[in-house]
């Protein structure tokens, strides 16, 4: 036995006919206003299948909507990859990274120092042999001796080399 | 940590070795030497080695023997020492250290007399020799090196 609020429902929605539809519409109080109703229900149900029911894509859409989601996806892969270079990045002035630039930077030193010492070295080259500064013999002693000096810059050796000196025998040889 | 050893060990060997003219106490060896031309000659003395070439082509010796020598550690470069033989006598006076070398002044003496006096500047890398007087069939020289 169904309700009255079922078998409302059934005529709102078309449901009812033959003897039952005929036997509820004449229990209706006021039908006119039951009419209305249930056009008002009608109009109701159409709206909202049109407004929420769900959209089929076209191909069209599909395919566009396939390729944004491809998009999405690479942009996100490459932000993450970036993202991981940048972490290697910040991680480059480890230890042996600072020791070999500190190597580079004496080698780069060293071969200036190198390069200056070297073209120094010519215009210097007389301060590295001896020099004599003066000499003078016994003139009472060695009244002819004279003296003179030569740098053989070759052998980087310095001779003052006398002459006339009185010349002594053998026996001062001894040790 | 041996591994940064094993790579630091290098470079501060190499970084010493490249400094150049860190001058520490610095030994002078100074001798009285006769040459001589004789058919069977000594070998050269060990101290005079370095400068055998020069010492033959110069003199035109072929054997040279120390008399006498002396070796001062220079550590002021204000000493003063005396290499001697039986009759001669060098007294050198250092009188001061520079960039190039040691100043020193020298005296020969024969005993008590003094045959000649100079006035060097003794680098280390330049050894000084000195034609002293003919003795015999040989000659005296003055050798001053800085070892």
């Amino acid at each position: 036995m169904k309700t009255f609020e079922e078998k409302w429902t059934a005529w709102l929605d078309g449901q009812l006919s033959g003897r039952e539809l005929a036997k509820f519409e004449a229990s209706l109080p006021d039908k006119a206003a039951a009419e209305v109703e249930k056009a008002d229900a009608r109009k109701l149900r159409q709206l909202l299948k049109q407004e929420l029911g769900a959209r089929t894509l076209t191909n069209q859409e599909f395919f566009s909507h396939q390729v944004h989601e491809k998009i999405a996806q690479e942009d996100a892969e490459t932000s993450e990859s970036s993202g991981r270079r940048s972490a290697t990045t910040s991680t480059w002035w480890t230890i042996p990274r600072l020791l070999w630039a500190g190597t580079l930077s004496l080698a780069v030193f060293l071969v200036c120092t190198l390069f200056v010492v070297h073209e120094k070295t010519p215009t210097e080259e007389s301060s590295y042999l001896t020099q004599i500064l003066n000499a003078r013999v016994d003139p009472v002693v060695s009244p002819n001796a004279t003296v003179s000096m030569f740098e053989v810059k070759q052998d980087r050796v310095t001779v003052l080399w006398t002459e006339g000196l009185q010349s002594l025998p053998a026996d001062y040889a001894a040790k | 940590m041996g591994g940064v050893s094993a790579y630091l060990i290098p470079v501060f060997a190499l970084i010493l070795s490249a400094t150049p003219g860190l001058r520490g106490a610095e030994t002078v060896w100074s001798g009285l030497v006769i040459a001589e031309n004789v058919a069977q000659p000594q070998p050269i003395p060990p101290e005079l080695t370095r400068i055998e070439g020069p010492l033959k082509k110069f003199f035109g010796y072929n054997q040279f023997q120390v008399i006498g020598r002396s070796q001062k550690t220079l550590k002021t470069g204000q000493e003063d020492w005396l290499a001697t033989s039986k009759f001669f006598g060098l007294h050198v006076d250092a009188r001061g250290e520079s960039e190039a070398g040691y100043v020193l002044n020298l005296k020969l003496y024969k005993e008590k007399e003094l045959l000649l006096e100079t006035d060097a500047k003794l680098s280390k890398r330049s050894p000084l020799v000195i034609k002293g007087p003919q003795i015999g069939s040989g000659q005296l020289l003055l050798v001053l090196v800085v070892e």
